[in-house]
């Protein structure tokens, strides 16, 4: 069984945004909802000054404390490492948001369902079709793209990504790309202060 | 470096970003939780009926109201006994439900004696301690939390019971006003009078110590900090929490006369401070930012 995770380069970044574009298409998400983003920042001081991407995403981790907070059981995480939630047992407490370290998660409110992308509680064809996949009420984040992993594709960001920024991979296989560029590029997962030991790697 | 220290807030920048998935109503219910908890607890030690059934019912139905208001599934709400082994609310619910069964009990049997000595003595520990449950767990399920540098400080479980104590000590002196445990008893007046300054100072210093940890302890902490106390939320918090929550209700505590509208006061101004905090300290939760990844890396 594979333990899927995710490298991201922040050297061939460029802050385009395709992924979270093609999340929200793949995904269906609705208005305001993003599963994975692309942060921009100004570091330096003047004249010497350079923006930079850090692309972001929910990042698996194997001691998720999503999971341990959970009161329901909802969030799970399956054996091959992807945290999944399972909107059937979600009560939308919030504790799972509070309790992410990354911000990944959201609740999604009735508003973000029925107003629809250009308000006036008129949904598009496009948005119609993906409204069976969430129930209002629930937290949603992104599953890293289960169902395409599951059907042998990548994620639907890694996909997209122009400058294969994204790396996706098993990180148990010593031959996987995204296991060789953690060991060679001195991968490093966010905010290991917190405990929480992220599928998640940024080299630079 | 430049673009640092800044809330982000939901846009595409790195920075600090503002929790809200908690907000009023889950101040509401975790102010009714600890309040009702705590007047039940100090009321029992005196089997003041009218005390314990004000805790029960402020336990039962605002506590359990504001959750039911907050929840985007209240009707699944059972769920959330399911996961006690590893879930601060888990455990908290199993607790309002023992808190229920046996508190409701206890004042049944108080009012009218209808249990064996053993049982009723049972039931009144159960209660008793399902009451303390009540009055610590969401501290620790805010502590749990280690994404939010204001909340994750170990003080959290020791501000909610200070605060609960300091609610049920308070409001047993108005609730128990002119009945026979206080007025044929001033020691006992007098007593719960000096607990209450103390618990108010204690207070006091637990609430500064948990922001001066969070001030250290990360980004976000800074910042969440500098809101309470210079920022957007300053003239609410240093006023209510501090001043009227603390300091100004101690102070009346201690040149209190024995005067109904006078204990009503003191309990007014500091369930207000208290209602303050709760609300203020949800609003000014922040993450911190997950990286600023290309500025450490390359520095």
């Amino acid at each position: 069984m594979a333990t899927w995770g995710m490298v991201f380069d922040l050297r061939r970044c460029i802050g385009c945004n395709a992924c979270a574009v093609a999340c929200k298409q793949e995904n269906s998400l609705p208005d305001g909802v993003f599963f994975t983003k692309t942060l921009s920042e100004e570091v330096g001081e003047y004249p010497d000054v350079t923006r930079s991407y850090v692309p972001t995403i929910c990042n698996h981790c194997e001691d998720a404390p999503c999971e341990s907070a959970c009161p329901t059981g909802a969030t799970y995480t399956r054996p091959d490492g992807i945290v999944m939630v399972d909107r059937n047992k979600c009560i939308g407490c919030g504790t799972c948001i509070v309790a992410c370290p990354y911000d990944q998660r959201t609740r999604l409110e009735p508003e973000m369902l029925h107003e629809g992308l250009f308000g006036g509680g008129r949904l598009t064809p496009f948005e119609e079709q993906g409204i069976g996949r969430f129930t209002v009420g629930t937290v949603v984040k992104c599953t890293f793209c289960h169902e395409r992993v599951d059907a042998g594709q990548l994620p639907a960001c890694v996909a997209t990504c122009p400058t294969e920024a994204r790396i996706f991979g098993d990180l148990d296989d010593p031959a996987s790309r995204p296991r060789q560029l953690i060991l060679e590029r001195r991968g490093r997962q966010p905010l290991p202060e917190k405990n929480t030991n992220p599928r998640v790697f940024y080299i630079d | 470096m430049i673009a640092s220290n800044r809330i982000a807030d939901g846009t595409f920048r790195v920075g600090v970003g503002l929790q809200k998935a908690w907000g009023v109503q889950m101040a509401t219910a975790f102010f009714f939780g600890e309040a009702g908890a705590g007047l039940y607890f100090v009321a029992q030690f005196f089997d003041f009926v009218l005390g314990m059934v004000a805790g029960l019912v402020m336990v039962l139905f605002g506590k359990a109201g504001g959750h039911v208001l907050h929840l985007g599934q209240p009707l699944r709400g059972w769920r959330a006994l399911t996961k006690v082994r590893t879930s601060w609310v888990s455990r908290g619910l199993a607790a309002i439900l023992a808190f229920a069964v046996a508190g409701s009990l206890h004042v049944v049997d108080v009012s009218a004696g209808v249990l064996p000595a053993g049982v009723s003595q049972l039931v009144a520990a159960v209660a008793l301690v399902a009451c303390f449950v009540i009055m610590v767990y969401q501290g620790f399920a805010m502590s749990h939390s280690t994404a939010i540098a204001l909340w994750s400080g170990g003080l959290m479980p020791v501000a909610s019971l200070t605060y609960a104590l300091l609610n049920g000590v308070l409001l047993t002196l108005v609730f128990g006003f002119g009945e026979p445990f206080l007025a044929e008893r001033p020691d006992s007046v007098r007593l719960l009078q000096v607990l209450a300054v103390a618990l108010m100072l204690y207070g006091l210093v637990t609430v500064l110590s948990l922001l001066h940890g969070a001030r250290h302890a990360s980004e976000g902490g800074r910042l969440s900090v500098a809101m309470l106390l210079e920022g957007s939320f300053a003239r609410w918090f240093v006023p209510l929490v501090i001043g009227a929550g603390f300091v100004v209700s101690a102070l009346m505590m201690l040149a209190a006369p024995p005067a109904f509208a006078w204990m009503l006061a003191v309990a007014g101004l500091e369930l207000t401070g208290y209602y303050a905090f709760r609300v203020l300290v949800f609003k000014a939760g922040s993450y911190d930012p997950a990286l600023s990844l290309a500025y450490r890396f390359r520095h």
